[in-house]
């Protein structure tokens, strides 16, 4: 047991340090340094509002850039982090054939690398909110709560996908069009309330419209990206109806993600 | 207890290129109508090898290219898990696989002196207190907040070695790390080594090319051969056991090299064979015996004032000595036809190893060459030979005294 917290206690030094090497290298010789880390949500929140003011979406009585905005910030970074966690394990291939240490640490190092990057989103957000005039209410604790929540999703994606791209490059190829595709899934461009507006409140499917919202509810982004904005932008709490199918799911598939990851482990270093 | 051991561990490799999506689907397809499957084919890199290891023993592992040494160290530090066996392993062990896995050319030296502890396991705290004497230890005291991919080669390698033996393990593994930098950081990473061996008492494993440091540095070695354990002891005995293996590969091998020879044309070098002490004719001749060389020529046409030379060389065109029949023979006129030319060594110095035979004629007043050959046949040399005389090509006749000049 003291060997095991000894341990841990090593490893948690070790992600800090890879997610520390991750940050440096990718900005060193930039001149703008770690600002093209929010570079991506910024010129997404632009182009959104652009289309937005084509065809029109309902955004209430919040202003739609800063909506859409608080979308992205966990959309980026469930999306940048999940891509990196699957490809962690074989951008690493040099050191997993040299070295042992368990190898989750490379999932895990992609997320903390992620998660500086989403801490400078933020100093952005609480721009608009300033440009706005928006205080953040008492909600706002529920912040952490959420983004471990998405960083497990994240995670629950990484350690199948990482496990499997050692065997099948055909993962990473395939995974941006699948999150692309889930973006399109995930109440990022257009809010929830407005899904919720067509298929509960107007019944707009005729009788299949609570299955097919609970359908939707099942993407956890859903629920992530909704709360996010909710205990942000609007100061109420999480909408824990839009999240419990999500979070039920992510739960159910965790463990037979870690397992399998943890099973294809042994052979990674005679096969990547 | 011993700290390692090593249970019947046999690992496998499958050869080839991982299975495709249509040959996967083929495969399922007939194990689930019960015909057999394409299997790919097996590689055994390692086969049911056991041993153990004592605590502050210090073992050295040898072998060919591809015997399975490297597959060996990967199982004990854990990288890759047996096929069938079983490995343990009671304490930590660091692994000096390669030196500078987890060198980031981006980082600067200082940098990755931290990522690198990182990743060996090196408590932060323990680095900051290190880093003066992991610095000096490197000689890059200039260069430490340079970028890495700004490094030559040799400072990478330095860099690399100064981390890793700072860690502090039961168990150290080291796969040719020893061979890096000039002759002077060699030397300095190879004290560094002992010290670890001698004063710290650690453990350590050693795979290496080079013999005599492992014969030097190691209580034991283990010679392992296409995956199985060939010979386990004595440095000494395993060493030599390796030596007279690697001759014989080398002689095969050099074999097939082509002979370099030139020639008037006056004179063809028909044979030549080798002869033991009892005149027996043989392919390898033993150190400290008496041996004779037989050259068969052919003289195409009458020749005056003829003279013979031959000699002995390395694979590698060394020459080590050569002899001269000027002035024991004197071939006024040779004629036409076959010829033996022999003669004879005494006590051949030679010590252990592969040599090769060239050979020499020139005649006429100015001693003009008209036939001249190397590597025109390769030997081995076998035997025991004893310890005062081990290093090098040849054995010096010598004497030793003391005298008392002063009190």
């Amino acid at each position: 047991m003291k060997q095991k917290t000894k341990n841990l206690f090593h490893y948690h030094e070790l992600i800090f340090a890879l997610a520390w090497k991750n940050i440096v290298i990718r900005y060193k010789q930039a001149y703008l340094g770690i600002l093209w880390a929010i570079l991506k949500p910024v010129m997404l929140m632009l182009i959104f509002t652009l289309v937005k003011s084509f065809v029109g979406i309902e955004s209430g009585d919040i202003p739609y850039p800063i909506l859409t905005f608080a979308a992205l910030l966990p959309w980026v970074f469930f999306q940048e982090s999940a891509s990196e966690g699957v490809n962690s394990v074989t951008s690493n291939a040099a050191l997993i054939k040299k070295i042992y240490f368990p190898r989750e640490v490379f999932p895990l190092t992609a997320m903390a690398t992620k998660l500086v990057e989403l801490a400078i989103s933020f100093f952005i957000l609480a721009g608009m909110m300033v440009y706005y005039r928006m205080m953040p209410t008492v909600q706002a604790f529920w912040v952490p709560a959420i983004i471990l929540y998405t960083m497990i999703v994240a995670l629950t994606i990484s350690f199948f996908g990482a496990a499997l791209n050692v065997y099948y490059r055909d993962v990473s190829q395939a995974l941006p069009v699948a999150l692309s595709l889930l973006m399109y899934a995930s109440p990022v461009i257009y809010p929830l309330s407005l899904v919720y507006k067509t298929l509960i409140v107007e019944q707009a499917a005729g009788e299949w419209s609570e299955r097919l919202f609970m359908l939707y509810t099942l993407n956890p982004l859903a629920g992530i990206i909704d709360s996010f904005q909710r205990v942000m932008l609007k100061g109420l709490p999480p909408d824990f109806d839009a999240m419990y199918p999500g979070a039920i799911l992510t739960l159910v598939v965790l463990p037979f993600s870690y397992w399998y990851f943890k099973r294809a482990e042994s052979w990674f270093a005679d096969v990547i | 207890m011993p700290i390692i051991e090593v249970k019947n561990l046999t690992k496998e490799y499958k050869l080839g290129h991982l299975t495709s999506l249509k040959q996967t689907a083929l495969n399922t397809l007939r194990r689930l109508t019960f015909r057999p499957v394409h299997e790919r084919e097996r590689f055994k890199a390692l086969d049911d090898v056991s041993f153990s290891i004592e605590e502050g023993e210090v073992v050295g592992i040898i072998g060919h290219n591809g015997a399975g040494k490297s597959t060996l160290l990967k199982h004990l530090a854990n990288i890759s898990k047996p096929t069938k066996g079983e490995v343990i392993v009671r304490g930590s062990v660091a692994p000096l696989i390669e030196v500078g896995a987890g060198v980031n050319p981006e980082l600067t030296g200082r940098e990755n002196i931290f990522l690198n502890a990182a990743i060996l396991g090196i408590p932060k705290k323990v680095v900051k207190q290190k880093m003066d004497e992991i610095i000096e230890f490197s000689e890059l005291e200039q260069f430490i907040d340079t970028p890495v991919k700004r490094y030559s080669s040799g400072m990478k390698v330095k860099l690399g070695f100064s981390i890793a033996t700072s860690m502090e393990a039961d168990i150290l593994i080291v796969d040719e790390v020893l061979a890096v930098g000039d002759l002077a950081f060699q030397r300095k990473c190879f004290d560094r080594m002992e010290e670890l061996i001698k004063r710290q008492g650690k453990t350590v494993l050693l795979v290496s090319h080079n013999i005599r440091q492992v014969q030097r540095l190691c209580h034991r070695v283990i010679l392992l051969d296409h995956g199985r354990i060939n010979m386990e002891g004595d440095p000494q005995l395993v060493c030599d056991s390796f030596y007279e293996q690697s001759d014989r590969k080398i002689k095969t091998n050099t074999e097939l090299v082509q002979t370099r020879t030139e020639g008037s044309g006056e004179i063809e070098l028909v044979s030549i064979s080798l002869s033991d002490h009892s005149g027996q004719k043989v392919e390898s001749l033993s150190y400290n015996q008496n041996c004779s060389i037989h050259f068969i020529i052919h003289a195409l046409k009458e020749l005056d004032e003829v003279t013979f030379g031959f000699g002995f060389h390395t694979t590698d065109f060394l020459y080590l000595t050569t002899h001269n029949s000027e002035e024991q023979l004197t071939i006024h006129c040779l004629a036409q036809g076959l010829y033996e030319i022999a003669c004879t060594i005494n006590r051949l110095p030679l010590l252990t190893g592969v040599y090769s035979i060239r050979f020499g004629i020139t005649a006429g007043q100015a001693a003009r060459t008209i036939f001249y050959g190397e590597n025109l046949k390769h030997f081995q040399v076998v035997g025991k030979i004893p310890i005062t005389v081990r290093d090098g090509f040849f054995a010096l006749d010598a004497n030793w005294k003391t005298t008392h000049i002063q009190k």
